[in-house]
């Protein structure tokens, strides 16, 4: 690690530091006041950012392993291997926390293994709990030759060798399915998920934009690591990435415009409403500003240049994300939702362990193995050396306009749409009058009369007839039922000799709010 | 396909004179604590499994439709939800991890969770499963003093609602609510009013959501075998030209990207 790096770390491992105690705190009120006490959610809104970014962005933001293993081990793209462990190792770190953050959203997280034995094939959650349950296992099998090396187990690491090809195979058919799987949760509510975001497509949409993702953090994290560790960037590799993720940006665009032609929703996106100003955003930022930047080749050679445009789409899925979650699904709940404090601190602090065990991993661990990297390749950046990179005053100015543009036009689109944020007004107002009840008191039918047992030293048989009891134009079935007495009949009868007490006939018989019991027995004790 | 004998309510909002008597029938029977004063004012909630209230000039009741195919039993990654043969959607709380995807995916917003409690359950209403095994009417049809709530089966409840449609001209929008929504529900309602006007989710699809996701998932298993061969198929080829190239000494470039 070059010295001169080590206040700025130290200022990091603060922040850390300081995320890590918040979220303890949280941790403490989740598990002592659950979710009332740690979460904004309601009965109208039960999915927050715990569902939204931990794991719909942190599956996304794992998207980078499945990518990079399936280029080198299915593609034979050798030239790729350097990066394949960090991908690797990202991506297992992504879906354990992904499950530690499901294990604070879980109602009853002690029962998050039913899905194995329980079962339901109709259930989308059903498959993607499996396909992350085996995904992980997958990735923790393919990061195992790196442990392996470290502890010069190589016995263990020719039969990992050997199968890895298999696993490799698995692992992306797994990913594949359950990114995909993610965006299919929302195929169930087209009545409630914004016009915008629902599509019949939504699982292809997630799908696409994880294999985007996959590529732009590849080059997030080779650039942070290059800062961070002093690791050689591999521009070379990194270039044609980008241009991947340009053309499947590009793919993803066509689709989404005819998808939007043939559902007759092209000028949706125009409307001066949340949504829609939320959606533009999330186009600005994620697709037309990195699209822009990747096509230009000056742009997509230039290390910041690079960064800023995979940086761009990250922030462009995580947008998507949290639209299709939050922005898109509070107009129909009829619900405005705003993360708690503690909801937020459990978020960051997943993301900051994340960060956390990554550097530990590359310190401890042969993460960046020296000896995979074959015959000298052309090296842009020496490791060591300019650990900046090219600055960022030295891209094209159309560049650093349209970065400037898609900033600010977004948060200016971001804002303009929180202020028009509105929900469903919900059902109808009551009117202030009371509705016409005359057709339907026509249909009032005062119960059957209820005939008492008769006690032995009763004087007749006695019953109660609700018709002689009820003001059949305005009945008032609460003025005894619901407290006093059942709605539903009684299971035994009512024991002898207690019916003139306060609990049966004497309630009101007490001489105020009806005639007296003691009076005379002949109104109620038919002689016989 | 519906069994003819499923159990399902009509509901007729032209009947109801807003008594309360199914709102609180309901909390007895499910034993239920007391969460408002005024009856017309009380809100769905995991202590409130059905409620009836004022929507514009008449009366309307909110419960669990009770779906043919519902959402939520096809959301709930545990089978903690099950439409029974008898025709109520029970909940098997033993089984449930408190993902709460029911509640998301349900839409008529009806499942509502203990967000207070340590052990947090779904509730909701379970069209009184135990009464109806006795032979016995749910609880809410049981207090109905007016037949705004009348119980019985499906297909006999449609019945129903059609002669009173022929009996009453003028008097119904005639309309069954329930028949084709959501590919059907077991809580049927009618009305004078349209759904709109009685806060029900108006222009639901024939189509039950879960189907939806069904139809994709359905798929999954064609997906993994051609894709599993494809990617099978692609290693081969890749790694094989390595092999011929190294056969005859040749040295390409590793090939371009695709």
């Amino acid at each position: 690690m070059p010295k001169f790096e080590v206040p700025r770390f130290t200022f990091w491992r603060g922040v850390l530091l300081v995320i890590l105690a918040l979220g303890t705190y949280s941790t403490v009120v989740r598990v002592f006041q659950g979710l009332a006490g740690s979460t904004n959610l309601s009965d109208s809104f039960p999915w927050g950012i715990w569902i939204g970014f931990d794991i719909l962005c942190g599956v996304a933001l794992a998207a980078g392993g499945f990518t990079i293993s399936a280029t080198v081990y299915i593609f034979n793209l050798e030239k790729f291997r350097p990066i394949v462990r960090p991908a690797i190792l990202t991506a297992f770190l992504g879906y354990v926390l992904v499950i530690v953050a499901l294990l604070y959203d879980l109602g009853r997280p002690w029962n998050v293994w039913h899905p194995l034995v329980m079962w339901n094939p109709h259930s989308v959650m059903f498959e993607v709990g499996w396909c992350v349950t085996l995904y992980t296992t997958v990735l923790a099998l393919e990061f195992s030759p790196i442990v392996l090396e470290r502890f010069k187990m190589t016995k263990t690491l020719h039969v990992m060798h050997f199968i890895m090809p298999l696993l490799v195979v698995l692992g992306v058919l797994l990913s594949t399915l359950h990114q995909s799987s993610l965006g299919s949760f929302y195929l169930i509510v087209p009545t409630k998920l914004h016009a915008l975001w629902y599509s019949p497509l939504i699982p292809l949409y997630f799908f696409l934009t994880a294999l985007t993702l996959g590529c732009a953090m590849t080059i997030v994290e080779s650039f942070l690591s290059h800062r961070a560790f002093g690791k050689q960037l591999e521009m070379e590799l990194l270039v044609p990435l980008g241009r991947v993720a340009l053309l499947i940006l590009a793919l993803t665009s066509v689709i989404r415009f005819a998808d939007f032609r043939h559902r007759g929703i092209l000028g949706l996106p125009f409307q001066a409403t949340y949504e829609s100003r939320l959606w533009l955003a999330e186009m600005l930022i994620g697709v037309l500003a990195p699209g822009v930047l990747l096509a230009i080749p000056k742009v997509r050679k230039h290390t910041t240049g690079l960064f800023l445009a995979a940086l761009l789409i990250v922030m462009g899925v995580v947008m998507n994300r949290l639209n299709v979650s939050i922005t898109g699904m509070e107009r129909s709940s009829g619900q405005i939702y705003v993360p708690a404090f503690t909801e937020i601190a459990v978020t960051l602090s997943v993301v900051g362990v994340g960060f956390l065990i990554f550097a530990l991993a590359v310190k401890f661990l042969p993460v960046f193995p020296e000896h995979e990297m074959k015959e000298a390749r052309p090296i842009v950046v020496p490791a060591g050396g300019n650990v900046s990179g090219q600055p960022i005053r030295s891209l094209p100015v159309p560049a650093l306009v349209v970065v400037a543009l898609a900033f600010f036009g977004a948060v200016a689109l971001g804002a303009d749409g929180v202020r028009r944020r509105e929900v469903d007004p919900g059902p109808p107002a009551p009117s202030a009058t009371k509705p016409e009840l005359a057709a339907a008191l026509a249909s009032f039918t005062p119960p059957a009369e209820i005939v008492f047992p008769q006690a032995p030293d009763s004087p007749g048989p006695a019953s109660f007839r609700h018709a002689s009891h009820v003001d059949a134009s305005a009945p008032d079935c609460l003025s005894c039922h619901g407290n006093t007495y059942s709605f539903l009949g009684r299971k035994e009868a009512p024991p002898a000799g207690q019916m003139h007490d306060t609990k049966h006939c004497g309630g009101c018989h007490d001489g105020t709010s009806a005639f007296a019991i003691e009076a005379d027995c002949s109104p109620c004790h038919k002689a016989e | 396909m519906l069994k003819p004998q499923t159990k399902g309510l009509l509901l007729d909002t032209t009947r109801c004179i807003g008594c309360g008597a199914c709102a609180l029938a309901c909390k007895e029977r499910n034993k239920l604590p007391k969460t408002s004063d005024d009856v017309l004012k009380d809100e769905l909630s995991d202590k409130t499994y059905s409620v009836v209230k004022q929507v514009g000039p008449r009366y309307v009741r909110r419960m669990c439709m009770h779906c043919v195919t519902p959402s939520c039993a096809s959301a709930c990654p545990v089978a903690a939800l099950e439409k029974s043969a008898a025709g109520p959607v029970i909940y098997h709380e033993s089984k449930c991890m408190g993902c709460r995807y029911c509640m998301i995916a349900c839409p008529f917003g009806i499942p509502k969770y203990e967000w207070e409690k340590k052990a947090p359950l779904v509730r909701k209403c379970d069209l009184c499963a135990d009464r109806l095994e006795k032979g016995l009417k749910t609880g809410c049809a049981t207090a109905c003093p007016t037949g705004a709530t009348s119980f019985g089966d499906r297909d006999a409840l449609i019945a129903e609602a059609k002669e009173r449609f022929r009996a009453n001209p003028g008097r119904y929008n005639e309309h069954i609510y329930g028949i084709e929504e959501v590919g059907g529900t077991s809580v049927l309602i009618i009305s004078d009013g349209k759904a709109e006007e009685l806060g029900y989710p108006a222009g639901l699809d024939g189509t039950a959501p879960a189907f939806l996701t069904w139809r994709v998932l359905n798929i999954i298993p064609d997906i993994v075998m051609t894709s599993a061969v494809l990617l099978g198929g692609i290693y081969w080829i890749r790694n094989r030209r390595d092999e011929v190239e190294a056969a005859e000494g040749s040295h390409h470039e590793t090939p371009k990207e695709h």
